[in-house]
């Protein structure tokens, strides 16, 4: 992964999920794209959503919601999916995370990242990459390729018969 | 974008895939082409040399530097060709290889050390004339290793397509313009043409949009030799390996198959040969005693058979033991203590994961690991296997895949909101559900001509959402093991659908073997009949497939 070397800045993406702000790495961000109909795959796991089409090839949706243990997202106006670039099995996969909201775009330095604490978090810590802080509050940093790790992902996929 | 040295070791890298696929075989039939066949591959040696040097990987140029100079005693009648000599130059082609970045396709054991390789080339090569006064030309140990961007880049995919294809689709583009800017002329002033003017001049340009397509769909297939091609070092390796003496014949090798295919049946294939080397054909000496010829035969062969493609690895050596696979299969409970299949059913079993009758673990084969992934293989390819065998005179594996990967002959259902995708060849006929069937459950089974026929509810087999309409309809499927019908809302009827392949995440997901973008812009799953049954018939019946969460559908 290519860090930007001269500006020691790091550029965020944050979005919506639940009511909570997170944020992805912006390199890892390829595009927003507005929610269209998911079809949903029998037999996946529950935080998979299904499959849109975008633009011709076939998009994989998760529901980050439900991969927290909340309940999953619903479906509002300003409803988007975000569409990353994960590590899955040593290959580059493209997904779509559905998000409630777009937030903004961090501009956050090597002193604005806070270690994760040990608890607390609404969401597992090893999801976690960090603690951005974006003035009075923190912004929960996620490691999108963990969280979509193919250990995790084989696993899901596996138990549900 | 790719920077233009990035492009240029790309090509590099394609061509010396070429040169050493082509250098391995040419080493193999050495033995029997004798010093003349040397000669041709001099010159395939001397262009990777060159090239290696200018890519900056010095390493490969001296090993093919070193590679060239034993050739050319070679050529010169210097040296015999001996096994020993082609063992080493199949070395080299594998030490290049690995320091260009590719990753060699010998049996592991027999690698060597670059500067051990190096040193053993060059022995070789003096052995026939004096021997060279300095043992090293540098001495240097090989600390410098191959650019890390070559060793790590994921290969890019791709495909080396005939010029006077890409010519053709480029013409057809053209006209395609030409038809388009027409349409479109006509459609601005659509009052001054008849509806039938205005269809006629759609289906014209349809005629092009379809040719086009067909032309894509063909520059997609290769021939399947290039899957084969690698077996003959594979077998040369294996019989070293093994001290079996195997006879390797190729056939249909210019058989042309989707790319994929031949990406993705190179490990059956492998995994099949492994096994037909170790377990089927026999030593020798035991080969004399049967009264067979020694030399062991192997054949791969390609052909088209009825809208699809066949590919055989048939061996002429001992055959499947009938009764070990008995035995094992009543030990894992796959069988009934006095239950009896037939020969094609039982030996279906083979492919179960963890399945080895295998006395003996050998390096080669026999963990009971490869047959399940052989299968899964060819699944993922829509395709089957079959296996032929006679005790004594061998076994045949006939693995039969559709010719066609990207586009199928679908059949469209309606379940609730989603659309489902049937291959139309498993489909024999519709009708609708009899009014006396219940409106509930997952599976049951109603009569059909006088004959049962088990249905499964797909609505509830997958927990769609909604009302069930009033009539339902039944989608008779030929699966694997019979007939079964599919319950479902509304039929849509055929047409052919543009497959596209379920993203990486889906891979476990049975029943579902990819998906097609619809008219509406909506996504619609391929079912895959056969894990779908397969799964459906495992369940027991009462019980509901995963609950639903509410929400899970939009």
């Amino acid at each position: 992964m290519s860090q930007p070397t001269a500006v020691s800045l790091t550029q965020y993406l944050s979005f919506f999920i639940a009511g909570e702000e997170y944020a992805i790495g912006i390199l890892q961000v390829r595009e927003i794209i507005e929610y269209e109909t998911v079809t949903r795959v029998p037999s996946a796991p529950p935080w998979i959503r299904g499959v849109t089409n975008l633009r011709g090839s076939v998009l994989p949706v998760v529901d980050l919601a439900m991969k927290f243990g909340l309940p999953p997202s619903t479906i509002n106006r300003r409803s988007c999916i975000v569409v990353v670039e994960v590590s899955f099995q040593g290959e580059k996969l493209v997904m779509g995370v559905l998000a409630d909201a777009v937030g903004q775009v961090l501009d956050l330095g090597p002193g604005d990242v806070e270690p994760v604490p040990a608890f607390g978090t609404s969401v597992q810590a090893d999801y976690l990459a960090g603690m951005g802080r974006a003035g009075k509050k923190f912004i929960l940093l996620l490691d999108i390729d963990r969280v979509l790790s193919g250990q995790e992902l084989r696993a899901t996929s596996v138990v549900v018969p | 974008m790719k920077t233009d040295l990035e492009m240029v070791r790309l090509a590099f890298r394609a061509e010396a895939t070429e040169l050493l696929a082509n250098l391995e075989r040419d080493f193999l039939v050495l033995e029997d082409s004798g010093p003349g066949g040397a000669e041709g591959v001099l010159r395939s040696i001397h262009t990777l040399k060159g090239n290696a040097l200018l890519m900056g990987f010095p390493e490969a140029s001296e090993v093919a530097h070193t590679v060239e100079d034993l050739l050319a005693r070679i050529s010169q009648r210097a040296i015999p060709v001996t096994p020993a000599v082609v063992t080493l130059l199949l070395q080299g082609v594998d030490a290049l290889r690995l320091q260009i970045g590719l990753s060699p396709t010998g049996e592991g054991r027999e690698r060597l050390d670059v500067n051990e390789l190096r040193r053993r080339l060059k022995q070789a090569a003096s052995a026939g004339a004096s021997p060279e006064p300095s043992p090293e030309r540098d001495g240097g140990p090989s600390s410098e290793r191959p650019p890390e961007a070559a060793a790590h880049a994921a290969p890019e995919r791709t495909l080396r397509v005939g010029l006077d294809r890409l010519d053709r689709m480029l013409d057809l583009t053209g006209e395609i313009a030409i038809a388009r800017g027409r349409l479109t002329a006509m459609l601005e002033k659509a009052g001054s043409y008849s509806a039938e003017q205005l269809l006629e001049a759609h289906r014209e340009a349809d005629h092009l949009y379809l040719d086009l397509q067909e032309l894509v769909l063909r520059a997609r297939m290769v021939p399947i030799g290039r899957a084969f091609q690698p077996f003959a070092r594979t077998l040369h390796d294996l019989c070293a390996a093994t001290g079996k003496l195997v006879r390797l014949e190729l056939s249909g090798e210019e058989v042309e198959v989707d790319t994929t295919v031949v990406d993705l049946i190179r490990d059956p294939l492998t995994h099949l040969i492994r096994n037909a080397v170790d377990h089927g054909i026999e030593l020798p000496s035991v080969r004399k005693q049967r009264g067979k010829n020694y030399l062991g035969t192997l054949r791969l062969r390609a052909f088209h058979d009825a809208g699809s493609i066949v590919v055989e690895v048939a061996d002429d050596g001992a055959g499947l033991d009938r009764e070990r696979i008995r035995e094992r299969a009543r030990a894992l409970g796959l069988l009934g203590p006095n239950e009896e299949r037939q020969d094609a059913e039982l030996f279906q079993l083979i492919f179960v994961p963890g399945f080895s009758t295998a006395e003996r673990i050998t390096k080669l084969s026999g963990r009971g690991i490869g047959m399940d992934v052989v299968k899964a293989n060819i699944e993922a390819l829509r395709g089957t296997i079959a296996i032929e065998s006679t005790a004594g005179a061998g076994t045949t594996f006939r693995m039969r895949l559709p010719l066609m990967l990207s586009i199928i002959e679908g059949f469209s259902v309606g379940v609730g909101e989603e659309t489902y995708v049937l291959p139309l060849q498993s489909v024999l006929e519709c009708v609708e559900l009899p009014r006396e069937e219940p409106r509930q459950g997952r599976t049951g089974v109603l009569g059909l001509r006088g004959q049962p026929l088990p249905w499964l509810r797909l609505r509830e087999h997958f927990g769609v959402e909604g009302p069930a309409p009033e009539r339902e309809s039944v989608v008779v499927i030929h699966h694997g093991r019979g007939q079964a019908g599919l319950v479902v809302d509304t039929l849509f009827g055929q047409g052919q659908t543009v497959v596209k392949p379920l993203s990486k995440l889906f891979q476990h997901v049975p029943g579902v073997s990819g998906s097609a973008i619809l008219g509406t812009g909506r996504v619609a799953l391929i079912l895959d009949v056969p894990t779908l049954f397969e799964k459906a018939l495992r369940l027991p019946a009462p019980r509901l497939p995963e609950a639903p969460s509410p929400t899970d559908s939009p």
